[in-house]
């Protein structure tokens, strides 16, 4: 698995982990009977802790997996040459960790499908309203939505990563 | 309707005669990562113009010696 596949991969877990993180929250809300579950205040600040949570967690994530990655970059270029410098170890750091405009490609290729999907739930979210479901409904959607049209996207890249991308 | 053009390449082939020289060297010499090397090798990623002249350089050799194409349907 090339680092560009591991760094996606890393991205879908941390993904998925939210989107599960959230649902089970919404679950639990709603089966506990909490008066709390119609107020549209309520899960407009849930849904902004999540965002942050998010945005943490992929943040911490990626500084501690290239930080990882780094040292068994160095390890495996120790093991293969004793005599490697720090500067040879580094270059190779750099080398492996490259992106470049195929990199660019797959991600924008990817993005789209990440927008379809979060436009997709923004418009049903919308015809909930029509439909007389409740703004908090519409709320949960949405959020699940983009979650999951990030998730998609990792999926999607990865798919790229494999079968190559024209 | 333009025909769809299959195109080709000989980096295997100019790797070898550049002293079995590695996907990773390649990349690093023409500053893409060694999974464009290793797709572009295998005809499932078309490069840049740039990275297509960047690999020819690496080789010395003209772009068109690198890479080929015909039409489908043509031959």
């Amino acid at each position: 698995m090339s680092y560009q596949e591991k760094r996606t991969f890393f991205s879908i877990v941390t993904g998925i982990l939210i989107l599960v993180a959230y649902i089970t929250y919404v679950v639990q809300k709603y089966q506990a009977g909490n008066l709390l579950a119609e107020d549209v205040k309520f899960w407009a600040g849930v849904i902004l802790v999540f965002i942050g949570i998010g945005i943490a967690v992929n943040i911490v994530g990626q500084i501690v997996f290239h930080v990882l990655l780094a040292i068994q970059i160095a390890i495996k270029k120790k093991i293969e040459n004793n005599d490697a410098s720090d500067q040879a170890i580094e270059k190779s750091i750099n080398h492996e960790m490259i992106t470049d405009e195929m990199d660019d490609l797959i991600e924008l290729k990817a993005m789209r499908l990440g927008f379809v999907i979060s436009g997709i739930g923004f418009v049903t979210g919308l015809f909930m309203l029509v439909f007389d479901y409740s703004v908090v409904m519409m709320l949960h959607v949405v959020f699940i939505a983009f979650s999951l049209g990030s998730v998609c996207e990792g999926f999607l890249q990865l798919y790229y990563y494999r079968k190559g991308v024209q | 309707m333009a025909k769809k053009l299959n195109i080709t390449n000989n980096i295997r082939t100019l790797r070898f005669f550049a002293n079995e020289m590695t996907q990773q060297e390649l990349a690093e010499k023409v500053g893409a990562s060694r999974q464009t090397i290793v797709a572009v090798e295998a005809g499932k990623y078309f490069p840049s113009l740039e990275l297509a002249f960047r690999i020819a350089l690496a080789f010395g050799v003209k772009i068109q010696e690198v890479f080929d194409c015909e039409a489908e349907g043509d031959k």
